[in-house]
């Protein structure tokens, strides 16, 4: 409607402006005098839709700068950014004066933390709400799904970036995009932030781990990673998003200074209590987003492969190099890499009650330290490039008597306390019980088992809130190296580990690619139910039952389990009995290890 | 004008000098009426300074330019313009927030006029609405007067000649003590849904016409009153849910429920301000405090000193009122999933100051305000951000406990003090109880359950007795019985015993989960412990922390060491845990449904040997089970296929839960707690008559005609185990009586049980003493055969005092007199035997004869 008005990207709360400043004159003709603006309380009068047009339609969505810890002192306030993030918890909602009325004129602060028109003192005003959503990014989120959408490089965006840092620019040359020297600076940096994450994520599973309870201990406030972005969304019911999503936010980015302030004052002491969450988050730090336009990110979103339909005959190529990738890296093991292949599609699919269907914890037995390092650390980085979020962590007594596990609420600060265990939907989880070594656990060692198993079992972490605990239902994929069974960890498919070659293998880009695309693929494929399949399976199972009556439900189900991901696997939409016969050999040769 | 009627429009910014105003209180109640003057909302009382300043006639006087000071700010505007009236000054889109601006005095008029109920002909109208003030006073004042509860009546009082509040009222006076009047909403309500209405959408204007009439009341009745009464409403017709409170609720009144999870310190908050002159030690007159400022005096008053800039304040002089600031929770129940909970902060004054701790669940009545946040104290730059709080009037505690409800059943309904504390939840014990009528509530219970757990009917109705509980009991003498129901299940591998284990430990009030396997009864530390031969690592959690009053579930009951099995016996029967540390044994309480299952010692249950064979159960911790089921895998078509199917169809999405009536996981639990805190069943006779008859029957059983051997079938713990399932089966009706049915019920489920279990499998028939000693009459009657048959062989073949014979040839010799099948072991017991009474001797393998 107006696009060509207003640089989007430059001045977004321009646009706002204009189309609300317009929709409120005509909605004030309209209605003869009678107050306009009543009706935009908690709708969007147009600014969302021009923005999405925008983004989506006229492909304006590569235009918009990446927000990030190595640019948010660059980008220039009140700018169009893009942010993605977990929501790591809920702050509630603040209200605004949403309208107010300058003389004759409606005008909004919508999308900002103040008013950009001095407002009249006494003014006709409207309040509004929004939701504060605290985000932060994704706990062991994997370098490559960074690279999969750049965003342009701010350097080189001239409207964008901070007025500074653009007089020093002016400086070295008039022509932005082609300026030799700042280019190379501006690709150099870029390239770099991803390299640095690769130099982090490589290091032994160890060392990863070694920060964890750095991170989430001292300074509580700031959870994780130090760099955290206080989203302000608009005009949708808070239930469409949950803790832990992780979202891609599209807003205008403030920062103000002035707000910084501090406005604490001897005399205000009581004031403390009513003092909202914010006031931790100051802006100096805690960049603001004014979100215009949000989705919600799945696996697919980080992979920058073309859509392509996942026809049989691709999916089971892919599955076959990926297969035979795995097989390497587990020294040989094709039995291993089987399971594993089939843990890596698995995903929670549906909860009854206490019972979780679709979940595949995997348990390697046979580890010693020696083997865990050599063959643990190959795995892990080989699941670093495959999935989005990993995190590989340490089993040992130091680590359960000192981690926080447990997401905590600090009802002094208002603040959900992170906790190692508050995890994106999907995440993939590596635990290395070789360290694991005969001592005493303290309380809250035990508290930290418990957790772990609860997650095991019933896939929910039990959330602190002090006065009681809140169950949040997660999705995670765990796979444990342990020495002998893991009883403390309590997987569905124990897999004695026997490798009979030294791992030396490193696969293609090309390569890694499309086995990223092959997982997500595979785990997003429906699953239809067809009568006969349902016979089928039911038939088998009891026959099953009839040649060994040591068979329980549990042991029926996750054979279901692995015969739907083994059909998935193959690209099948349905479950044949082929795939029922590939998992019951599966599990014959993995019952001969077992004795 | 009309955009901010219906009370949507918000406060405008605050004053130019950017300092919110602070949010001061609306439910103050010192003593002096002149304080009020600093309140949020503004009392106007006959002991008001300002009384004798001239009256306008109204409500509220309208704007006057004249009149105007810079000082009004904040929060107090948006109550400002609406208090405002717009009856004979209609203003002018721009005067609503010149009104903002009348100075305290403007309103302090008008008491002579409305306080006495409103004389007034001109109608005087609350600004920006329909509402006259005249109206509002006479329908409080009629509402005082006038009102009767309903339930009084046709009670027979010698004071019932007044109202409700009247009394109340004469009551407060009596007393002296309370400083304020509970006013229940619904009262409000039944009496007139009008004033009801106003009351909830202005409720600063309605209240504060309600304390004036209150006042001007008891101005009447004791003319020395001092005492300022507030009006506290509580009981709101609906409460609101902590999250969807929203703009619009705002300047209204609210209920809401939550569970504090903050207080702060309490504040004392300057009221009034004495200042002193440094040069002539003068007192100033006491200076009210505006809106949290104080404005010091230039120059001493005192007409000889004159003194500038040289007054102080005087501490010690100055008057101060409690304020409390809590931080209120949404209630875990109330949060949708995947959510956190929203907080607010609420406001409390004076008497309210306390009332409630950190983790008490209340539920709050205040009008949710919003205030503008203050930049920063040089910024002239106002945010467009605004803070919200509740100014409480009235804070009631709801039980801790996730159900509070009515007293027992026979309390006078009609005691209204108890009724309202209760109503809130009286509509969820109703829906409870009227579950608890219908016919088939025994199945509906059973099948909700473990729902998604196939079969095993009659194990989850023993579950749902566990739950239930009986009675326990007391007997002066000092002897005491356990209500607890303890259940064993004993079964083959996937029976999915630990996933019943698990859905009973949810439903269970404080129910434990532990594992046998790495559990010492009472040990204080948690050990990891790896296996030198699988490397298999195993969690010793130490303390098996024992539920009080809650339901113990024992996975790998078998796995349990005997040391800390043998802590169970204690535990089970005198329901209590001794802990020796340091040379002190502690008894601590420990009364605790113990819930186990175990696997059989050879994987699979055999069905050839006994129970105890099977588990190896020491038998006196045995007994102590009321019931013991088996779940057997029994090798049978039709069962393994609807394990299957039911397998399949959760893992196809549509487990056919739909069609069966079952209630869900959260009423469930309601419903039990409820039970088990309310109902007290009875025995009736005819039920105790049943027990005796059905009592005596089964140990005749045992007297099965044709058998020679005698077995007995049921010892006196079977009658308390009965008496317990009894009882709990009546609960589930909540019944206050246990009727025959439940008796012939527990015996169904005790039979069921028992002919699992104590089947002897020699015989067919049920033999207690299978549990009681482990050896079944007639494997009894067995040993005592070959005990005979041994002496008889060893008085035939040795000779006294003669050369030893080795065992194995006494065996050999055995088996070819006699048809039975023998073991070496079983000769070993009869030899054993044979030598206590001291006719062989046994060195190693060889016997002899003495």
């Amino acid at each position: 409607m107006v696009g060509p008005q207003y640089d989007l990207v430059g001045n977004p709360l321009g646009a706002v402006r204009a189309t609300f400043e317009r929709t409120a004159a005509a909605a004030a003709s309209e209605s003869g005098g009678a107050d306009p603006v009543a009706a935009f309380r908690g709708k969007d009068w147009g600014a969302g839709d021009l923005f999405r047009s925008f983004l989506f339609e006229q492909d304006g969505l590569g235009k918009v700068p990446v927000l990030d810890a190595s640019n948010l002192g660059l980008i220039k306030p009140n700018t169009l950014v893009r942010y993605r993030g977990m929501v790591q918890d809920m702050l509630g909602n603040e209200y605004y004066i949403g309208a107010f009325k300058d003389g004759s004129t409606w005008r909004t602060n919508k999308y900002t933390d103040f008013s950009p028109f001095s407002m009249p003192h006494p003014c006709d005003s409207h309040l509004w709400e929004r939701h504060l959503f605290h985000c932060v990014p994704a706990p062991g989120q994997n370098s490559w799904t960074l690279e999969s959408s750049p965003g342009p490089d701010v350097r080189r965006m001239p409207n964008c970036l901070a007025p500074e840092l653009r007089e020093k620019r002016k400086r070295d040359g008039d022509d932005d995009a082609m300026d030799v020297s700042e280019n190379g600076h501006g690709e150099s940096s870029f390239c770099k932030k991803p390299k640095e994450g690769d130099v982090h994520v490589s290091s032994s599973s160890t060392e990863v781990a070694g920060t964890v309870p750095e991170m989430n201990g001292g300074d509580h406030h700031i959870p994780g990673s130090s760099f955290s972005c206080l989203v302000k969304i608009y005009d949708m019911p808070e239930s469409q998003v949950k803790l832990n999503d992780v979202i891609e936010f599209i807003g205008v980015y403030t920062f103000d200074p002035e707000l910084a302030a501090p406005s604490d004052n001897p005399d205000d002491i009581m004031l403390d209590l009513m003092e909202d969450v914010t006031v931790q988050l100051p802006p100096s730090k805690v960049p603001r987003l004014h979100c215009l336009v949000w989705r919600k990110l799945s696996s697919h979103d980080f992979i920058s492969r073309p859509v392509v339909e996942p026809s049989p005959s691709l999916l089971k190529g892919i599955r076959q190099s990926l297969l035979s990738h795995l097989t390497l890296v587990l020294g040989n093991d094709e039995l291993a890499a089987q399971c594993l292949l089939l843990h890596l599609l698995s995903r929670l699919r549906n909860r009854v009650d206490v019972v979780t269907v679709g979940r595949l914890s995997l348990n390697f037995a046979g580890f010693n330290k020696e083997s865990a390092s050599i063959f643990g650390n190959q795995l892990y980085s080989l699941i670093q490039k495959l999935v989005p979020y990993s995190q590989a962590i340490p089993l040992s007594i130091d680590y359960l008597n000192s981690a926080t596990l447990q997401p905590r609420k600090d009802n002094k600060s208002g603040r959900l306390v992170t906790g190692v265990l508050q995890l994106p939907q999907g995440t993939h989880l590596t635990f290395d019980e070789t360290l694991l070594q005969t001592g005493s656990l303290t309380s809250k060692g035990v508290e930290n088992t418990m957790l772990l198993k609860n997650l095991m079992e019933s896939q929910k972490v039990d959330y602190d809130f002090e006065y009681y605990k809140l169950e949040m239902a997660a999705d995670v994929q765990l796979l444990t190296l342990s020495e002998g069974k893991s009883n403390i960890l309590p997987s569905d498919l124990v897999v004695p580990f026997r490798p009979s070659s030294v791992p030396t293998v490193n696969a293609g880009a090309e390569e890694t690619e499309s086995w990223r695309w092959y997982l997500a693929t595979v785990r997003s494929l429906p699953q239809s139910t067809e009568p006969e399949t349902y016979q089928m399976i039911q038939d088998e199972m009891v026959s099953a039952m009839r040649d060994d009556r040591s068979l329980g439900c549990s042991e029926l189900s996750r054979w279901l389990t692995m015969a739907q991901i083994m059909a998935s696997s193959f690209g099948e939409k349905s479950l044949s009995l082929e795939h029922w016969h590939m998992v019951k050999e599966l599990e014959r040769l993995r019952k001969q290890r077992m004795q | 004008m009309a955009s901010n009627a219906g009370g949507s429009s918000p406060p405008s910014a605050s004053s130019p000098d950017g300092r919110p105003s602070s949010p001061l209180p609306v439910t103050n109640s010192s003593p002096s009426q002149s304080t009020r003057r600093s309140g949020g909302r503004r009392r106007r009382g006959s002991a008001s300074p300002y009384a004798s300043s001239p009256s306008l006639g109204g409500f509220e006087t309208p704007p006057h330019p004249g009149r105007r000071t810079p000082s009004r700010a904040g929060a107090g505007a948006a109550r400002q313009q609406r208090q405002n009236w717009a009856g004979r000054f209609p203003p002018t889109p721009s005067t609503p927030m010149s009104t903002d601006d009348i100075p305290p005095s403007s309103e302090a008029g008008d008491d002579e006029t409305d306080g006495g109920g409103g004389v007034d002909a001109t109608p005087v109208f609350v600004w920006g609405t329909n509402i006259s003030v005249q109206d509002v006073n006479a329908a409080i004042l009629r509402f005082l007067r006038h009102f009767r509860d309903p339930r009084d009546a046709g009670r027979v009082d010698p004071v019932m000649d007044e109202g409700k509040y009247m009394r109340a009222i004469h009551r407060i006076l009596e007393l002296e003590g309370g400083e304020s009047l509970d006013v229940d909403a619904h009262d409000v309500f039944d009496h007139d849904p009008d004033l009801y209405s106003k009351m909830v959408r202005y409720p600063l204007e309605v209240l504060a016409i309600f304390d004036i009439v209150l006042m001007d009341l008891v101005a009447r009745i004791e003319p020395l009153f001092e005492k300022h009464i507030q009006t506290r409403i509580y009981n709101l017709k609906s409460s609101i849910c902590l999250r969807n409170l929203n703009p619009s609720d705002i300047e209204k009144m609210v209920s809401i429920k939550g569970m504090i999870i903050r207080c702060s310190s309490v504040i004392p908050e300057l009221k009034e301000a004495v200042f002193r002159c440094l040069v002539c030690g003068f007192y100033s007159d006491p200076v009210m405090v505006d809106r949290g400022r104080v404005t010091e005096p230039h120059i001493c008053q005192k007409e000889q000193c004159k003194a500038t800039n040289s007054m102080t304040l005087v501490h010690n002089r100055c008057r101060f009122s409690d304020k409390q600031i809590i931080k209120l929770q949404e209630t875990p129940d109330e949060i949708p999933e995947g959510g956190t909970p929203h907080t607010v902060s609420v406001l409390m004054h004076d008497k309210l100051v306390d009332a409630g701790k950190p983790g008490d669940r209340v539920e709050i009545t205040g009008i949710y305000r919003a205030m503008s946040i203050r930049v920063g104290p040089t910024q002239r730059t106002v945010k467009s951000i605004f803070k919200t709080y509740i100014d409480c009037l009235h804070i009631k505690k709801t039980d801790k406990s996730r159900l509070h409800v009515e007293d027992t059943m026979d309390i006078d309904s009609s005691n209204a003090s108890k009724s309202t504390e209760e109503d809130f939840l009286s509509d969820k014990v109703e829906k409870l109880k009227e579950l608890s009528k219908l016919p088939d509530i025994y199945d509906r219970l059973t099948r909700s359950l473990a729902p998604n757990i196939w079969e095993l009917d009659d194990v989850k109705r023993g579950l749902l007795c566990q739950l239930f509980g009986g009675n326990p009991l007391k007997l002066p003498s000092g002897a005491s019985f356990r209500g607890d129901i303890n259940i064993l299940l004993v079964g083959d591998p996937g029976t999915s015993k630990s996933q019943l284990l698990q859905y009973m430990h949810k439903l269970s009030p404080r129910g434990i989960y532990t594992s046998g396997r790495g559990s010492s009864a009472v040990g204080l530390t948690a050990y990891v412990t790896k296996d030198p031969e699988t490397g298999e690592t195993v969690l010793e959690s130490g303390a098996l922390v024992l539920s009080d009053k809650g339901v113990c579930c024992i996975d790998e009951f078998d796995k349990m060491s005997d040391n800390a099995r043998s802590m169970l016996h204690e535990v089970m029967e005198q329901q209590t845990v001794s802990i020796a540390k340091a040379g002190i044994i502690a008894s601590l309480n420990a009364r605790t449904s113990v819930l186990a299952c175990a696997n059989p010692t050879e994987s699979r249950y055999n069905p050839r040997l006994s129970v105890i064979d099977n588990i190896h159960l020491a038998p006196t911790l045995l007994s102590r089970f009321d019931l013991i089921y088996l779940i057997l895998d029994k090798a049978d078509e039709q069962t393994d296929r609807r394990l299957a199917k039911h397998i399949v169809s959760l893992h196809f999405e549509n487990p056919n839960l739909e069609e069966l009536e079952v209630l869900d996981l959260q009423t469930l639990v309601s419903y039990i707690s409820y039970a088990r805190k309310y109902i007290q069943p009875q025995l009736s006779d005819e039920a105790a008559e049943e027990l005796t008859r059905g009592y005596v029957e089964m140990r005749k059983r045992g007297n099965s005609p044709g058998s020679r051997k005698k077995v007995i079938t049921a010892t006196a713990r079977q009658i308390e185990s009965l008496i317990r399932l009894s009882e709990a089966l009546a609960r589930m009706r909540f019944s206050e009586v246990v009727e025959v049915r439940d008796v012939v019920e527990a015996f169904r489920l005790l039979e069921v049980a028992m002919q699992q279990s104590a089947t002897d499998h020699a015989t067919g028939t049920i033999d207690m003493d299978l549990i009681m000693t482990g050896i079944s009459a007639s494997e009894r009657q067995r040993r005592e055969n070959l005990v005979a048959a041994t002496r008889n062989l060893i008085v035939e073949k040795m000779q006294l005092g003669g050369p030893s014979m080795r065992m194995i040839e006494l065996l050999e010799e055995l088996r070819k007199q006699s048809s039975m099948e023998i073991h070496l072991h079983e000769l070993r017991g009869a030899l054993g035997t044979l030598m206590t009474e001291g006719a062989v001797i046994i060195h190693g393998d060889n016997v002899k004869r003495v």
